[in-house]
């Protein structure tokens, strides 16, 4: 148990320093920077309790914040994105799912389809992205253009956290 | 009672996550409040530490693109000292309303709705809330907070920012906004239809205020559009109050300074703020 909260841990500053020092000064296509830290929710371990997984990624977004000097918008991002995954994984998974977490990464990966995996991974990126710009809008009048950042900054997004979470799964066999 | 609180351990989760979102929605509101706490200003720095350590692998890389930049300012700056020198002598220590101070970019984000930058100055040389940023090729933004080492300035790529301009050749007035996407085009309004404008104008600081001085470029025009009728507007029209913007321009222009690359910037000091702002107390 205690060295999967060392593995958290790891992913956490990692995560975060990269994300932070790095990908915040990408600037693709003028004003687009991938997520790439949501892969820390994406691969988060199944076998922790949701509540501690609520506290420990809020933590995070607040770090995130910290790097672009907005407070609470990655932090309410993050949070909601750790909120809908279980639901995501159960509606995507269906009985495959097993909330007490026997199975790992290695197996959900390995026994699901291509869909599911894209599936699981683009509504969680979106669902994050949708909060995080809206947030940071925080008005009505910018409604089309949230969804316009919101799509086209998931499709970054997502390309860049499967690359990751594919090295990391190599890494793990 | 016993009932609401099995509810609440039953869902204990969705509660965490609404006292979560509600913390972190307070934050996002007050955050200008909360960057002068001092746990916040303690994280703050440490972020802007490493950012600004981390910063010297990009400069290294840069050296030579920021050799030449300078090699050409700095032969701007002696054509120009040049051309002074024919001219007859004026008392520049009487005339001097700005002081100016160069600053470094630690952290430079164009990617959020509301764009903020940091730069590696703060109280300890004298910095203070609203003084203008510039760099060699235009306007940057407005200091919004300072803390003992850096500041933050509100980028004029932001939807908040509102920058007085005026076109140098008609001298009409109008106010700059960003729309929220293209990093490099920045929108002027309030110009009215009369004005006889082209493609190609530039744009400078109008210098109605003490925060920037007249005449620093920000852009050129590079398309002019009639104030477009929005649904809601339309509405509007059926009230007795006319729509007084139907007779402006909404005017795109192309800003000179490219925000992506931005290094080193000159942050300006106005040297007769206390008296502006006592006359304008006065009325």
């Amino acid at each position: 148990m205690i060295s999967i909260y060392f593995l958290i841990l790891r992913r956490f500053i990692f995560l975060a320093l990269l994300q932070g020092l790095l990908f915040n000064r990408f600037d693709l296509f003028g004003s687009f920077d991938p997520f790439i830290a949501l892969v820390f929710i994406l691969t988060f371990p199944i076998k922790i309790n949701r509540v501690t997984f609520l506290i420990i990624s809020f933590c995070f977004g607040f770090c995130l914040d910290l790097f672009t000097n907005s407070l609470g918008i990655n932090a309410a991002a993050c949070i909601t994105a750790a909120f809908v995954r279980p639901y995501v994984l159960n509606f995507v998974f269906g009985s495959f799912y097993d909330p007490h977490g026997v199975k790992i990464l290695k197996d959900y990966v390995s026994e699901s389809t291509f869909y599911q995996q894209v599936l699981y991974l683009s509504t969680i990126v979106f669902i994050h992205h949708f909060t995080m710009f809206s947030l940071e809008a925080f008005s009505l009048d910018l409604t089309l253009l949230i969804l316009y950042k919101t799509l086209i900054n998931s499709i970054l997004s997502l390309i860049f956290c499967v690359t990751l979470i594919y090295i990391m799964i190599e890494n793990e066999k | 009672m016993q009932q609401i609180i099995d509810f609440i351990f039953r869902k204990k989760d969705v509660v965490v996550y609404f006292i979560l979102l509600l913390f972190s929605i307070i934050l996002t509101l007050n955050s200008n409040y909360f960057h002068k706490s001092k746990i916040i200003l303690l994280a703050n720095n440490i972020s802007n530490f490493t950012t600004e350590r981390f910063i010297l692998f990009y400069d290294f890389f840069d050296l030579k693109k920021t050799n030449k930049k300078l090699i050409a300012e700095n032969l701007n700056l002696k054509n120009k000292l040049e051309s002074l020198k024919n001219k007859p002598f004026i008392d520049s220590i009487s005339n001097a309303n700005f002081s100016y101070q160069d600053a470094k970019i630690i952290s430079n984000n164009l990617s959020s709705f509301k764009n903020n930058l940091v730069i590696n100055k703060g109280n300890k040389d004298g910095l203070k809330k609203e003084m203008g940023v510039i760099s060699k090729n235009g306007v940057v933004g407005i200091i919004t907070n300072t803390t003992k080492n850096y500041s933050y300035l509100m980028s004029i790529l932001n939807i908040d920012s509102k920058i007085n301009a005026k076109i140098k050749r008609t001298n009409h007035f109008g106010t700059l906004q960003w729309n929220g996407l293209n990093t490099s085009y920045i929108r002027l309004t309030d110009i009215p239809e009369t004005a006889n404008i082209k493609v190609g104008d530039s744009i400078v600081t109008g210098g109605m205020s003490l925060i920037f001085p007249e005449n620093i470029n920000i852009g050129v025009i590079s398309k002019i559009d009639k104030f477009k009728n929005t649904s809601t507007n339309k509405k509007n029209k059926r009230s007795v109050e006319i729509d007084s913007r139907e007779n402006y321009f909404d005017i795109e222009i192309k800003l000179h300074t490219d925000m992506n690359t931005l290094k080193h910037v000159y942050v300006i000091e106005s040297l007769n703020k206390k008296e502006f702002i006592e006359i304008q107390k006065n009325d």
